[in-house]
């Protein structure tokens, strides 16, 4: 089994190398487009803004690579709003996997949207073994909208997109890295996908 | 930011909704409107919007003593209105607790007698409804029309120093098909710098960015939020254990029986973890620089173990201190004195990193007034504790969590005044800091301090209130919490 996890020039990508390390898993972190296609399994994991991460996927060529890819992918926080239509954060063009925008939360809710939420689901997958109403841990500003490839819910001010599914396309909103044992679950149910 | 405004309309004691103020299209949503109210306020709403059917029907309000428990509940505004029609019931409006009085009919019927009340109690206690129906006021629960023009009537009650009114398109309420935006924009071109607050229409989240964007102050929202079309939230409000570190090593001592090593800071950390801590937070009192050396290797280690987020500080100065710190895997970084210092570094870290990295962490101590103190509580800075959180929030950090010197290591509870006072002015998360002692006091931070999360230590460290109780017991107080 060979995971790789996307590098790029933004962000704290240990973490999700430490939650693999402990689920016993070893991981490549590297931006190389053809150890990328080899993979097994591809984790985009993101920090940071979203019009300086497009900036550099399509410097590096990735623009190209992560919506090619025929293994399970799995996006995120960052990496899941980078595989939308398109973010309002610096009015950014992005890969277009799924269909949604990526919008900024408004209202009477304090923003980032930081800490434990529940989210409801209603299909197994990476959700195998988890109940629907778990909790898990949130960081974000912008929100994935409600729509065709939502696989999860979670609600804040709004019902937004906790997690998006379509063919072998994953991607999470929250951080399953840091989301205590829920979190390590649902890694493990993707590397077991 | 637009304030959303839940709706609670009461009849025979029951939460309702009317749709285009119809009696035949009631509908109950809640047998218990109290218990909908501390849901609306768990949820972060700071404002309440009741409407009294009885008393609209009836002229005189009937559920001022429900009016009453709901204010007690705390941490909310609420406006109440329906059937008011004397001094009388409009001042027992007010001893109730309501912060305004919405006054709808009377305005058109009896203008002279509400402008009366409006001498003596205030036009800041009255919230003005306009209901327009063809450009036209409507009153008596919209069942007449008056030959009043919008204009005319909201020109007339602005002169007499009324400055919030509350505007419904009578074709619209409960229709959920959109809010009359082009409505509230010509009126707040005709009377700019008026407070207008929307009501009717809203079916989700798209209308209130609608207003939102044309400029509204509120908007009044009832069948959508209960009918799920706008959901509030149910994020959890946050525990952090907080550790001191010296040398690598845990400061206090920790009361579990079945660590081997109460002073590794890496035991212990998973021991919080599985134990249901939120978040944790690491502080670096080493007093030597050699010391100092050892803490990324330690926040190394932490990184690769913990599966929850955490934060760690004591001892930033530089720029270069942080990135260290956050290379290592720190999730968060906490900014004290060398905020202080130079601000700056706030926003340099915001713009290298994202907000969500840096918490900037506050001393503050209340005398005359509430003064921010840095070197760990020694040295007065003559800065404001708002004035400083206010800024740090427009610089870019994240999180604010606040200590108040006053109430730490008293066991007699948190700053709870300051704290919501704080968490009303910003928009970023404030955690609470500095006088846990008993489980009470947790709620209080929550309910009446409006904290987003409440940081403690010895209370924690010796075992005296153990997370998975505390959890318990704020759970059943009726707050939202990660429960594992």
């Amino acid at each position: 089994m060979k995971i790789v996890v996307i590098k790029y020039n933004a962000g704290n990508i240990g973490s999700v190398s430490n939650a693999l390390d402990r689920l016993g898993l070893e991981c490549e972190v590297t931006d190389d487009p053809l150890t990328i296609r080899q993979a097994d399994k591809v984790i985009f994991p993101g920090v940071g803004e979203a019009s300086t991460t497009m900036r550099y996927l399509r410097e590096s060529g990735l623009d190209k690579v992560i919506p090619d890819l025929k293994q399970p992918v799995l996006g995120i926080c960052l990496g899941m709003q980078l595989m939308c239509k398109w973010s309002e954060e610096g009015d950014t063009p992005a890969l277009g996997i799924f269909p949604q925008k990526v919008e900024l939360f408004r209202g009477s809710v304090k923003v980032p949207h930081m800490g434990w939420n529940s989210i409801s689901f209603k299909q197994d997958g990476i959700f195998k073994d988890i109940d629907s109403g778990c909790y898990v841990y949130f960081v974000h500003s912008y929100f994935v909208e409600d729509g065709v490839s939502t696989l999860a819910t979670c609600d804040y001010g709004i019902r937004f997109s906790a997690a998006l599914h379509r063919d072998n396309f994953y991607a999470v909103q929250f951080h399953p890295e840091k989301s205590g044992e829920v979190g390590q679950q649902i890694l493990k149910n993707f590397i077991d996908l | 930011m637009i304030e959303i405004i839940p709706a609670i309309d009461l009849m025979d004691g029951k939460c309702v909704r009317l749709s285009g103020g119809r009696f035949d299209t009631m509908k109950i949503y809640s047998d218990d409107p109290i218990d909908m109210a501390r849901n609306f306020r768990d949820l972060g709403f700071k404002y309440l919007h009741i409407v009294d059917l009885d008393g609209a029907r009836t002229g005189n309000p009937v559920h001022t003593g429900l009016l009453q428990k709901i204010v007690a509940l705390g941490g909310m505004k609420v406006d109440f209105g329906g059937g008011i029609r004397s001094r009388e019931s409009f001042k027992a409006v007010l001893d109730a607790g309501a912060d305004r009085v919405s006054i709808g009919s009377l305005a058109v019927t009896n203008p002279h007698e509400l402008e009366e009340w409006i001498m003596d109690f205030g036009a800041s206690r009255v919230l003005l409804g306009v209901d327009v129906k063809n450009e036209k006021v409507a009153y008596h629960g919209w069942q007449s029309e008056s030959n009043i023009g919008w204009q005319e009537f909201i020109g007339f009650w602005l002169g007499k120093g009324v400055d919030r009114f509350f505007c419904t398109d009578v074709d619209r309420d409960g229709a959920m098909n959109g809010p009359a935006v082009e409505l509230y924009q010509r009126m707040m071109q005709q009377f700019p710098g008026i407070d207008l607050v929307a009501s009717g229409g809203v079916s989700g989240p798209e209308d209130i960015r609608q207003l939102e964007t044309a400029g509204l102050k509120g908007v009044i929202v009832g069948k959508a939020i209960y009918e799920g079309k706008l959901k509030a939230s149910f994020l959890a409000k946050r525990i952090i254990p907080c550790l001191d570190i010296r040398d690598g090593r845990t400061v206090k001592g920790v009361n579990f029986i079945d660590i081997r090593d109460a002073g590794d800071p890496v035991e212990l950390a998973v021991r919080y973890a599985a134990e249901g801590a939120d978040e944790l937070v690491f502080l670096d009192i080493t007093a030597t620089i050699e010391g100092r050396k050892t803490f990324p290797i330690l926040v190394k280690r932490i990184a690769k173990v913990l599966n929850i987020p955490f934060t760690v500080g004591g001892g930033i100065s530089t720029f270069e201190d942080a990135v260290v710190l956050l290379e290592a895997g720190a999730d968060k970084i906490s900014l004290n004195s060398a905020a202080v210092k130079d601000p700056e570094i706030i926003d340099r870290l915001a713009k290298s990193f994202g907000n969500q990295f840096i918490v900037l962490a506050i001393d503050a101590r209340e005398e005359a007034s509430w003064e921010v103190y840095v070197h760990g509580g020694r040295i007065p800075t003559g800065r404001d504790l708002f004035e400083w959180a206010k800024e740090g929030q427009e610089r870019g950090c994240g999180e604010i969590l606040f200590t108040s010197m006053n109430h730490d290591g008293t066991k007699g509870g948190f700053a709870n005044e300051a704290l919501a006072r704080i968490s009303n002015q910003l928009t970023i998360p404030v955690i609470a800091s500095g006088g846990a002692g008993k489980l009470e006091h947790f709620r209080d931070a929550f309910t009446l301090g409006k904290a987003d999360a409440a940081l403690a230590a010895s209370v924690f460290h010796f075992g005296e209130i153990p997370i998975p109780d505390l959890k318990r017991y704020l759970y059943n107080e009726g707050i939202t919490v990660r429960i594992k």
